[in-house]
């Protein structure tokens, strides 16, 4: 109940985020690419 | 190719509406629970290795699977299998009869919970969730059990059943519109309202005081958990689930694509919104909320269960937050929205096949289900109390899964994956990938097809057999239930092992009578049958014996 959110724990999350947001905007930039 | 069947509308059409059969209460309730115990921040790398490895592969095998049956102008696997072995082999249908259960032991009991949330984001919206809130948290526990009990009632009515009325007449309106006018038109309204609520609950618990105490419970890692199996497996398993692997969903949607529609990004694409809504809707709002508002901790999390976290801790939580009537509007409306979309998903199965097989018109195909669902739904109703939606979670919801997955990985693979045709540049591929790269807007990277051949049925046969061995075989066996353990039952006292052994025999029934259905649909000279004969005619490639006797 007590821990601090760690340096590690803050990594792990924002590297998680980045991840799965890269992977959105590389997949619907090419769906709404024009052909 | 042409055959009367429907296609979808778009491409973002067809993607919203697999991401929105994807993105449900798992995404924003299980899988923070699976990652905080089960090495917090850690958990996510076999999470990531298990998406790479296990759930992306297995959702291109899937989509592939349904593009097959779409050319034959079928959704379901009863009778894609039929298609694939050859008629010959007659057991091909029955064992497709496996793809089948699960959207309809599910369908029983999700569309009362899809009610609970829709009662819930109206108690939400009157403002009476928020008085029951201001009396503690052990108010909103009595009125949520009083609530699924069905102990809250207007005149002689429960509450609940005027809700789940409700809840099942819209889904089957939906669903009556068909698959363009109504589950992709639903998908597109709701889908991004989703994700916007989402976002919305995400800033303001990211803004709460204190929220780093509540981010550390669920993202601090703890690497020693690293050299658990169980982790790893967990882990596996939430990949599976989250992603409506396995549910038959994928291979129905997939075949109302549209000739030469791209396959291999549409995937890729509603796999990453639906890890969007769980790694980062999932794992901000839940765990870190519930450790900070409400003083929990994981222990006590894990044990409430999704319905508990869903439906007692998060309304308190946020009732006690400043605009906590919005906010708890947000969160039920947020789950009310996932809800819609996963049951359409979940009953579009079963109107494919009862179109498509048995040849129904929608209304009719409509009509049957809608009784069979509805006779189901009772057993849930009634029975919850007594473990039937437990039981059809069981089997419906998580065993029958995996083992259909498996099939699915094994028939890619090693049945359509050892027919080598010709693709449209006229290089020689095997069937079952040029299928799948067949009018890509992104080509299947090379590297990819090892781990689908070979990599991802290991997984799913490694995660079947230890799931069995594990947490399934007191479950299969029901050691886990004391010998004098009672439950009540429309009234009436029983037995627990009777009691679960007589509603397994009514599952069973189930599967009997839908086995008989596809023979009666597949008998020599039916509908079905004639139907298969003129799909296979003008299929471009394909491997079936029925093909090669006519082409040569």
């Amino acid at each position: 109940m007590d821990a601090e959110f760690t340096t590690g724990g803050l990594v792990f999350m924002l590297t998680s985020w980045a991840a799965i947001i890269g992977l959105c905007a590389f997949c619907f930039a090419k769906v709404f690419k024009k052909k | 190719m042409q055959n009367n069947r429907e296609n979808w509308g778009s491409k973002i059409g067809v993607i919203l509406a697999v991401a929105g059969s994807a993105v449900g209460l798992g995404n924003f309730l299980r899988f923070p629970v699976q990652a905080a115990t089960n090495g917090g921040g850690a958990f996510i790398i076999p999470y990531l290795i298990a998406f790479l490895l296990l759930g992306i592969p297995l959702a291109w095998m899937e989509w592939t699977l349904g593009r097959y049956a779409g050319r034959q102008g079928y959704g379901t696997a009863p009778s894609t299998l039929h298609i694939i072995f050859g008629k010959k082999k007659r057991w091909a249908k029955h064992l497709g009869s496996i793809g089948l259960l699960p959207p309809i032991f599910i369908v029983f009991y999700y569309v009362f919970i899809q009610s609970w949330i829709l009662a819930f984001a109206y108690y939400s919206l009157t403002g009476k969730l928020m008085e029951v809130t201001a009396q503690g948290s052990a108010a909103v526990t009595q009125f949520f059990g009083d609530f699924i009990m069905l102990k809250t009632c207007v005149g002689p009515i429960p509450v609940a059943i005027l809700f789940f009325l409700i809840t099942f007449a819209c889904n089957m309106v939906v669903l009556a519109f068909g698959v363009r006018k109504g589950i992709e038109r639903v998908n597109k309204i709701c889908m991004p309202i989703l994700l916007i609520l989402g976002i919305i609950l995400v800033v303001r618990v990211l803004t709460l005081p204190n929220i780093g105490k509540g981010l550390a419970f669920m993202w601090n890692p703890n690497f020693s958990e690293l050299a658990n199996p169980k982790v790893w497996m967990a882990a596996a398993g939430q990949v599976f689930f989250t992603m409506s692997l396995g549910m038959g969903i994928i291979w129905c949607y997939a075949s109302y694509l549209k000739p030469k529609e791209d396959l291999v990004l549409s995937s890729l694409t509603a796999s990453a919104t639906n890890g969007f809504a769980e790694i980062i809707i999932g794992g901000t709002v839940v765990i870190p909320i519930a450790v900070i508002i409400a003083g929990a901790n994981i222990e006590e999390c894990a044990k409430l269960g999704t319905f508990g976290l869903g439906f007692q801790t998060m309304p308190y939580v946020f009732g006690t937050l400043p605009l906590g009537g919005v906010l708890q509007t947000v969160w039920f409306a947020l789950l009310f929205f996932a809800g819609i979309t996963s049951a359409i998903s979940i009953i579009q199965p079963l109107i494919s096949f009862c179109e498509d097989d048995l040849k129904f018109s929608r209304r009719k195909s409509v009509t049957t289900i809608s009784t069979i669902t509805f006779i189901g739904g009772l057993t849930a109703i009634f029975g919850l109390a007594a473990g039937t939606v437990d039981e059809l979670d069981f089997w419906g919801g998580t065993f029958l899964l995996v083992v259909f997955g498996a099939i699915q990985a094994l028939v890619f693979s090693f049945i359509l994956g050892r027919q080598k045709v010709k693709t449209d540049d006229g290089s020689e591929d095997n069937e079952a990938f040029a299928l799948m790269n067949e009018g890509s807007q992104l080509k299947l990277p090379r590297f990819f097809r090892p781990i689908i051949q070979y990599v991802c049925p290991a997984y799913l046969i490694i995660l079947l057999v230890s799931f069995t061995l594990t947490d399934g075989l007191p479950l299969i066996t029901l050691s886990n239930i004391p010998a004098d353990a009672k439950v009540t039952f429309l009234g009436s006292e029983f037995s627990q092992l009777y009691f679960t052994w007589g509603f397994r025999g009514f599952l069973l029934l189930l599967v009997v009578l839908l086995n008989v259905a596809i023979a009666y649909a597949w008998r020599k000279g039916g509908t079905a049958e004639r139907g298969r004969s003129s799909g296979i005619q003008k299929m471009p490639i394909g491997n079936s014996d029925e093909t090669t006797t006519k082409e040569a």
